[in-house]
């Protein structure tokens, strides 16, 4: 939706803009991609962007694993969602970077660490492509319809807070990205039918099996904080947790949480009756 | 004044159909179009249309209930995609061969296995013998008009057939870009109330719909709807004319050239990567090389005519497909080659490319281009077909 209410907001200056999307069939909280092209000209090319001007990053810890500015222009920008100042943030190479604490932001102005909107401000205050009235106006008139009015103005008030909260810098160039392996076989190399056995590729395990190699618990804000001695070991949150990522046991142990795969989705936190589970950020 | 907003292709077609004053909906999510279902729905509890809005169980069902409203004298509409679209199989036979004018945007997506949500052509490829017309579109500005333009087509009394209108999963029905909304006022004057003459439900003028018919009489009723289809090449390019005189858009009919003027060589282009193909060719031509687009618009009824007309100007073409029809060719390869047969001999390149989502690249349309140059120069086919980005396949 943030790409989509950046669009709007160049729309509204009188560009003409496209945005959209790229996921797969994931769930809230796992990593996707968006686009966004504006230009003074009606744009016809439908392809995604390969060489970005500028990038946003809403979660920080994507850039450990996923070179974020491979593609982008030497001239061009970065905006990330991090408490660090721009000079503190390695992308593996030397760019100017803005950042803004975006989730704290949203925590205060939402009450939810989602910071789509808050980005924006950052954006505009960053790059000046895009006044922040009309990024305000792009909330309203995509978040709207879908979330509703006073949510949507709640989102705008967030993007105008992030908006006067920017750093402005050069990030470090030390980190070194492995080179991204992904298994992309030949058509001969393919099982027939995807119908896949247990087997080894360049980018992990695949098959039966496979999320053993696939550690989703990258994707969490919140993290369960246990407490032993006021657990009953009902096990409501085991049989409510719907990654399997808490653990029986062994007496007189009770349970345990799997942070590999914890997305801190708060579910265990909900239905514990003994309040023996809080989560914290 | 036309209002310009940013919206999605799927908002596009859900307005098309408020536009058009639909009386009837029929249908069932599935993703890429649920938020056709989502809005319409919308318009519906908002009071902006006023129509019977019915949450049918499943695709078959919202095609029979398109097909049964349609046969009272209402307007009716509907939306799919992949599966959705299979599983109306049966049902679209039943309302191009009733002659229903139901007009149904389809978000093409390809069908499983495997399962992907994402963009190919082989679901509404499917159905292409089915009597149903098709059109294909490159933007969310002609997703909004070719649902209007679609009924007027459909509900003409020489033509009298359903329409599915074409738009690529994410490419466009997740995609924001600026959309000009015409006025009601003015829809209204280019598409009058829906008031057949062949089929309606009126107590003190009874008839049969849907009887059964012996073979004495159903090569006949196939006859009506090759005459239709053949009626609806003319119907299509007066009601493209007409629209453009009401609201400005010009989308040349069934066939839209782009750049075609002394081109030596020609790409036939299907959907969404028309558009990127524009910017292509005019690359190429600052590049000097005398190349054009031929946008497909209307595949059904197939434009024979019109491109035995393009094959006489140029010297060897290039035809994009983004379904397969295994073993032989690209529906759009084989369609375009059955035309030229006996009245062209140029040669004829059959492209596949962007097959279940894959992103269709500017150097993957520019291989199609340099492909068809060649075999210009060369005056024969080295390569019937090419697949384009395969790994393991040499394009």
């Amino acid at each position: 939706m943030a790409a989509q209410a950046l669009a709007d907001a160049a729309f509204v200056e009188g560009n003409y803009a496209v945005a959209f999307p790229w996921f797969g069939a994931e769930r809230r909280g796992a990593p996707v991609l968006a686009f966004t092209r504006v230009d003074e000209n009606k744009i016809n090319i439908k392809t995604r962007v390969y060489n970005p001007d500028y990038i946003v990053v809403l979660d920080e810890k994507l850039m450990d694993f996923v070179n974020v500015a491979e593609g982008l222009s030497p001239d061009g920008m970065a905006i990330l969602n991090s408490p660090l100042d721009p000079e503190e943030v390695d992308l593996g190479k030397s760019v100017k970077t803005a950042t803004v604490d975006a989730t704290t932001v949203a925590l205060e102005v939402l009450g939810v660490p989602i910071t789509n909107s808050a980005i924006l401000g950052a954006f505009a205050s960053a790059t000046g492509l895009v006044s922040i009235d009309s990024v305000k106006q792009g909330i309203l008139d995509i978040f709207g319809p879908r979330i509703g009015d006073k949510l949507a103005e709640k989102n705008a008030r967030a993007a105008a807070a992030a908006h006067g909260n920017i750093k402005i810098g050069k990030c470090k160039a030390e980190r070194k990205y492995p080179e991204a392996k992904k298994w992309l076989p030949t058509y001969q190399e393919m099982p027939l039918s995807l119908a896949t056995k247990p087997m080894k590729t360049d980018s992990g395990l695949v098959g039966p099996g496979s999320s053993v190699d696939n550690k989703t618990g990258s994707w969490r804000t919140f993290t369960p904080k246990y407490d032993e001695e006021a657990c009953t070991n009902c096990l409501m949150c085991w049989f409510y947790c719907p990654d399997s990522a808490i653990k029986r046991l062994e007496p007189p142990k009770k349970v345990g949480f799997d942070m590999d795969y914890c997305k801190g989705c708060g579910i265990c936190e909900e239905v514990c009756p003994a309040d023996a589970i809080e989560m914290v950020r | 004044m036309a209002e310009r907003r940013i919206v999605t292709g799927n908002y596009a077609a859900a307005y098309g159909a408020l536009l058009s004053r639909v009386e009837v909906i029929a249908a069932y999510p599935i993703t890429p179009q649920t938020f056709i279902v989502e809005h319409v729905s919308e318009f519906v509890n908002d009071g902006l249309l006023d129509a019977e809005y019915m949450p049918v169980e499943s695709e078959h069902s919202a095609m029979s209930a398109c097909v049964a409203a349609t046969a009272t004298g209402v307007r009716s509409y509907t939306a799919t995609s992949s599966q959705g679209l299979a599983l109306m199989h049966e049902v679209l036979y039943v309302a191009a061969g009733l002659h229903l004018p139901i007009v149904m945007p389809v978000v093409n997506r390809t069908i499983a296995a495997p399962i992907g949500i994402w963009c190919e052509h082989n679901d509404t490829m499917a159905e292409r013998d089915s009597g149903w017309l098709q059109c294909f579109v490159e933007n969310n500005q002609e997703v909004l008009d070719m649902v209007v333009q679609a009924y007027k087509v459909a509900e003409n009394t020489k033509v009298l057939l359903p329409v599915m209108v074409n738009l690529d999963a994410f490419i466009l029905s997740h995609t924001v870009e600026p959309v000009e909304f015409p006025d009601q006022k003015d829809v209204d004057e280019f598409l009058p109330h829906y008031d057949p003459k062949h089929a309606y439900l009126r107590s003190k003028d009874p008839m049969v719909v849907g009887s059964f018919a012996s073979p004495e009489y159903i090569q006949e009723f196939r006859y009506q709807t090759e005459e239709s289809t053949q009626n609806a090449k003319k119907v299509i390019k007066q009601v493209n004319d007409e629209f453009a005189k009401k609201f400005g858009r010009d989308y040349g009919g069934a066939v839209e050239e782009y750049r075609m003027d002394d081109a030596e060589v020609a790409l036939i282009t299907l959907g969404t990567v028309s558009a990127t193909a524009r910017d292509v060719v005019d690359e190429l031509r600052d590049e000097g090389k005398s190349v054009g687009l031929v946008k497909m618009r209307w595949f059904r009824p197939y434009p024979t005519e019109i491109i035995r007309d393009i094959a006489s100007r140029v010297k060897a073409l290039g035809v994009y497909d983004r379904a397969m029809s295994f073993g032989t060719g690209g529906p759009n390869y084989m369609d375009t080659k059955s035309a030229l047969y006996g009245h062209s001999t140029i040669p004829v390149l059959g492209f596949l490319a962007g097959l279940g989502g894959r992103d269709v690249m500017v150097k993957d349309i520019k291989l199609m281009f340099e492909r068809t140059l060649e075999a210009a120069k060369k005056e024969r086919v080295e390569k019937e077909v090419t697949w384009i980005g395969t790994r393991g396949v040499q394009p």
